[in-house]
């Protein structure tokens, strides 16, 4: 009890001192217009007139992470890659039986789960599909998505997920085919400079200066904001097979894992 | 000056505060989870407050799923209640 006391007293002091500093202008003024870089991305992000700025998107953030600075996301999705090679080096030879006895938790919890993976499929696709209109993006729908499998593995087991077809060998070519999408969008520019001798740059959207390629910004009367989309797609595959692979790792338990260890010495 | 935000910020931030401590002093690994969980939602909110639509959205899954079911796979590894 006296803990809690100790931790209400501590956190009023800090909410009084924080808010008073702020309130005396210690952190500058806050939420006080725009500032001069935001401007300019709101202006040009969704500006058919400004065709060579542009990324013909009205999401200024998914503009900026696929676009302005497309690099620096393809080099964190590599980051990325690398974590889920080297949780899964960590398992080799390690094999996933695939049948096996499913507990899971009562039936009340399991019912509530089936409905709730029905409304999780459906935001995280709508997050991925809509990631170049709304917030979101490819990365954020497959951490929502992501959740699916786990909760799967945690109140049906991980036998159900198996069983169904979501084994460790088809969620790691599920996720080589978005990381290899996500390669084949940035290269397409590069086709075309070869097909027709037009400058192009890697990983190029919208029309620029000294480049007439660009990625169709409509398909039909649907805004698609040239590569955006595509990139949106295969980032939410490769993110959410990327951390299925590893739930379905970390739900491997202990004695197998131990077994295969131990083989392993005997034959050194 | 302080309005509506402020105050609902400095709120939020301090319910994380407060969660944070209850997590760093609990011996009860679990228990501790639960209260880091709890942590992340203000913090999530902290960052809706902050007008910042795309981080809530990544920012909830991962602090309030996945990280404590990564968690809570390697504490059954372990033992369930940290000793002195």
């Amino acid at each position: 009890m006296k803990r809690i006391l100790v931790a209400v007293a501590i956190v009023i002091i800090a909410v009084i001192a924080s808010l008073a500093a702020t309130a005396g202008g210690a952190l500058g003024p806050l939420f006080d217009g725009v500032r001069s870089l935001a401007e300019f991305y709101l202006f040009n992000v969704f500006n058919a007139h400004n065709a060579t700025l542009t990324a013909m998107s009205p999401e200024a953030v998914t503009s900026i992470v696929w676009d302005y600075r497309g690099l620096d996301t393809l080099f964190e999705t590599v980051v990325f890659y690398m974590a889920i090679i080297g949780c899964v080096a960590l398992y080799r030879g390690i094999e996933l039986v695939r049948d096996g006895p499913e507990v899971g938790l009562s039936r009340i919890v399991k019912t509530v789960t089936k409905i709730l993976i029905v409304v999780n499929i459906a935001i995280a696709a709508s997050i991925a599909l809509h990631g170049h209109l709304t917030p979101g993006g490819g990365f954020q729908a497959g951490a929502a998505m992501a959740v699916a499998p786990i909760i799967i593995i945690v109140v049906f087991s991980r036998f159900f997920l198996m069983k169904r077809g979501v084994t460790k060998e088809v969620a790691l070519s599920l996720r080589s085919m978005g990381l290899l999408g996500i390669a084949l969008v940035a290269l397409i520019p590069l086709v075309a400079w070869a097909a027709t001798g037009t400058v192009a740059y890697v990983m190029q959207n919208q029309v620029k200066i000294d480049s007439s390629f660009s990625f169709p910004a409509y398909i039909g009367n649907a805004l698609v904001s040239g590569s955006l989309i595509w990139y949106n797609i295969f980032e939410f595959l490769a993110v959410t097979f990327g951390f299925t692979i590893v739930f379905l790792l970390l739900s491997v338990d202990e004695k197998t894992v131990k077994n295969a260890l131990r083989g392993e010495e005997h034959e050194h | 000056m302080a309005d509506l935000t402020m105050v609902l910020l400095a709120i939020f931030a301090g319910i994380s505060l407060f969660f944070a401590y209850l997590a760093i002093s609990e011996r009860n690994l679990v228990r501790a989870l639960i209260y880091s969980a709890v942590q992340s939602s203000a913090f999530a909110f902290v960052f809706y407050l902050l007008r910042a639509p795309d981080i809530v959205l990544v920012y909830v899954p991962i602090s309030v799923g996945i990280y404590p079911a990564a968690i809570l796979f390697l504490i059954r590894k372990t033992k369930e209640v940290e000793e002195p």
